[in-house]
């Protein structure tokens, strides 16, 4: 009876020492989770990278970088937050784990304007067979990525296509009709100078650059019809021609600058107001 | 069979439980060469400073100090320099970097008297600290001396750099604004070309000619009123072409300084300003 007593006081011994001696490397990653769950990045990404040093059988190789991404990421160091990524990629050991990681890294490019490099990200998702089921998912960064490329009609095409957001969707078509088209304000300028700037609403550049064509227009015409054709050719070259290329010039500059600040305006808010998932 | 089944857990449970102490002295040391050597110096610098409290270590704060001049922060870096003891075997290389530090915080007179006590101090860095402050000189206003004493502590192949330096600061190829005015003032454009402005030099001869000749055949055709316009535009122009000289001659010679500075600045940064190295990552 004593040496069963004796036996079984030492099996539940060893099953709770088993049980109970977690690994310090475990604990270290949950410290360092907690850490980042306070948003304290710059003390998780040091946590993380004694994780790392100390984990001599990468263990915990997938999750410490994709934390460490994650972290850098937050913290708007998207280098270094790629290169953590695309390591969280190569420690992943299901699929899961590394689609997690490939749309992280391909938002991180997105946010860093490395929109090339974020299309081929998504574009391997979307022909790898393996992740069919999250399309979805995909396409919507995909959008996102045409957001930052400037190119809201794809953008509200992608969002659109089965209803995908129709809040964005609303908003790209928005932003899309309210650009300028660069090409008419140049082309127009050719036609009636002046004119690309006033499609633009820069009436004052509009006014000032008809007036001069208008003005030097007459002196060239009028050099010739007084037969001093040497004046009409210096006029005409050096003064009429460099005030309309100057103005075809400007009515583009406008036409760009003005899409620059409707762009910006739908980004902040974008940035301050929009309630669903963001890079 | 129940010895077995005891033998097997207490194998797993040695196996499963790995203790470490991520808080050994040894382990943050560990981690912080790790840290240092993986140039994350801010990281490196608050282990090792954590490393600090628990043990003394010389050679530790030797590193603290290259890792706050690693990222910059000479201030901190010059403090730290300076608290190395004398017994420390890093002694006279801080010393050195002080200067080092004092040289990239500004060029100041504490930087040439520490140089000075650092050059006729008979150490082994003395030679170190004479050849950075001689180099130091080619940033400042102020005369430099005889070419043969100014050259004295460098090696050979320094000798050839600095001695141009030298003379490119003694003799630099400045362009005189009055004769870029002048010239402009002669014929529009002239003080630019002298200037290297090509560009602009033939732009500002063509449309002064041009407003001039306008001016004068409309004059010739009896149409006064645009003769008149013309005339004022091409006054413009004239006036606008000799300021415009002048500011030119003063922007290539503030380049000629730009230029020169740098030149002396990546020198000295290619030498690591004659400081010894220390490869800790070895």
């Amino acid at each position: 009876m004593t040496f069963v007593n004796k036996n079984i006081f030492l099996l539940l011994v060893l099953i709770t020492s088993n049980v109970f001696a977690q690994s310090t490397l475990q604990q270290q990653y949950e410290y360092a989770n907690h850490l980042f769950n306070q948003e304290k990045y710059y003390d998780a990404v040091t946590e993380l990278k004694r994780l790392q040093y100390f984990d001599e059988e990468n263990k915990f190789s997938y999750q410490s970088n994709l934390l460490i991404g994650k972290s850098y990421k937050f913290g708007a160091k998207f280098d270094e937050a790629v290169k953590y990524l695309t390591l969280a990629e190569i420690y992943a050991k299901s699929e899961e784990e590394y689609f997690v990681a490939k749309t992280l890294n391909a938002r991180t490019n997105i946010l860093r304007r490395t929109t090339k490099r974020a299309e081929r990200i998504l574009n391997d998702l979307l022909n790898d067979p393996r992740f069919r089921s999250n399309e979805k998912e995909i396409k919507y960064w995909m959008g996102w990525k045409y957001i930052f490329s400037d190119d809201w009609e794809k953008a509200y095409e992608i969002f659109n296509e089965n209803s995908l957001d129709t809040a964005l969707a609303s908003l790209c078509k928005l932003v899309d009709q309210e650009k300028y088209s660069v090409n008419f304000a140049k082309y127009s300028s050719y036609l009636i100078p002046g004119f690309g700037q006033f499609y633009t609403g820069e009436y004052i550049n509009s006014a000032l650059s008809l007036g001069w064509n208008i003005l030097f227009g007459y002196l060239t015409i009028n050099a010739f019809v007084e037969d001093r054709i040497f004046d009409a050719i210096i006029i005409g070259n050096f003064l009429w021609l460099r005030f309309y290329s100057g103005n075809i010039q400007n009515a583009e500059k406008y036409a760009v600058q003005k899409n620059l600040e409707i762009s910006d305006k739908a980004l902040e808010y974008l940035q301050y107001s929009f309630k669903g998932e963001r890079p | 069979m129940l010895k077995l089944f005891f033998f097997i857990t207490l194998l797993s449970s040695l196996i499963y439980s790995q203790q470490i102490d991520f808080n050994s002295p040894s382990n943050i040391k560990l981690f912080a060469d790790y840290l240092f050597c993986d140039k994350d110096y801010f990281r490196a610098i608050d282990e090792y400073e954590k490393y600090l409290q628990i043990v003394e270590d010389d050679s530790v704060q030797f590193k603290i100090a290259i890792g706050y001049s690693a990222i910059n922060d000479q201030s901190n870096a010059y403090k730290k320099f300076s608290s190395i003891k004398l017994t420390s075997s890093f002694y006279e290389q801080s010393k050195i970097e002080m200067l080092k530090s004092l040289y990239l915080q500004n060029i100041d007179s504490s930087y040439f008297l520490y140089a000075d006590i650092l050059t006729h101090s008979q150490s082994p860095i003395s030679n170190n600290a004479y050849r950075l402050k001689n180099s130091s000189l080619l940033l400042i206003k102020n005369d430099l001396p005889e070419k043969e004493n100014f050259l004295i502590p460098f090696e050979n192949e320094e000798k050839k750099s600095l001695s141009n330096f030298y003379d490119l600061k003694n003799n630099p190829p400045y362009k005189s604004e009055v004769r870029a005015g002048i010239l402009s003032a002669i014929i529009p454009g002239a003080g630019k070309i002298y200037t290297y402005d090509y560009g602009d030099g033939i732009t500002a001869f063509i449309l002064t000619g041009l407003f001039a000749y306008l001016a004068y055949t409309n004059f010739e055709h009896n149409h006064p009123t645009r003769a008149w316009i013309f005339t004022a535009i091409g006054a413009g122009f004239y006036a606008g072409n000799i300021y415009g000289s002048v500011a030119s001659a003063q922007i290539f010679n503030a380049r000629v300084n730009f230029e020169f500075n740098e030149g002396v600045k990546l020198f000295l940064e290619e030498k690591n300003y004659f400081v010894p190295t220390n490869d800790f990552c070895k």
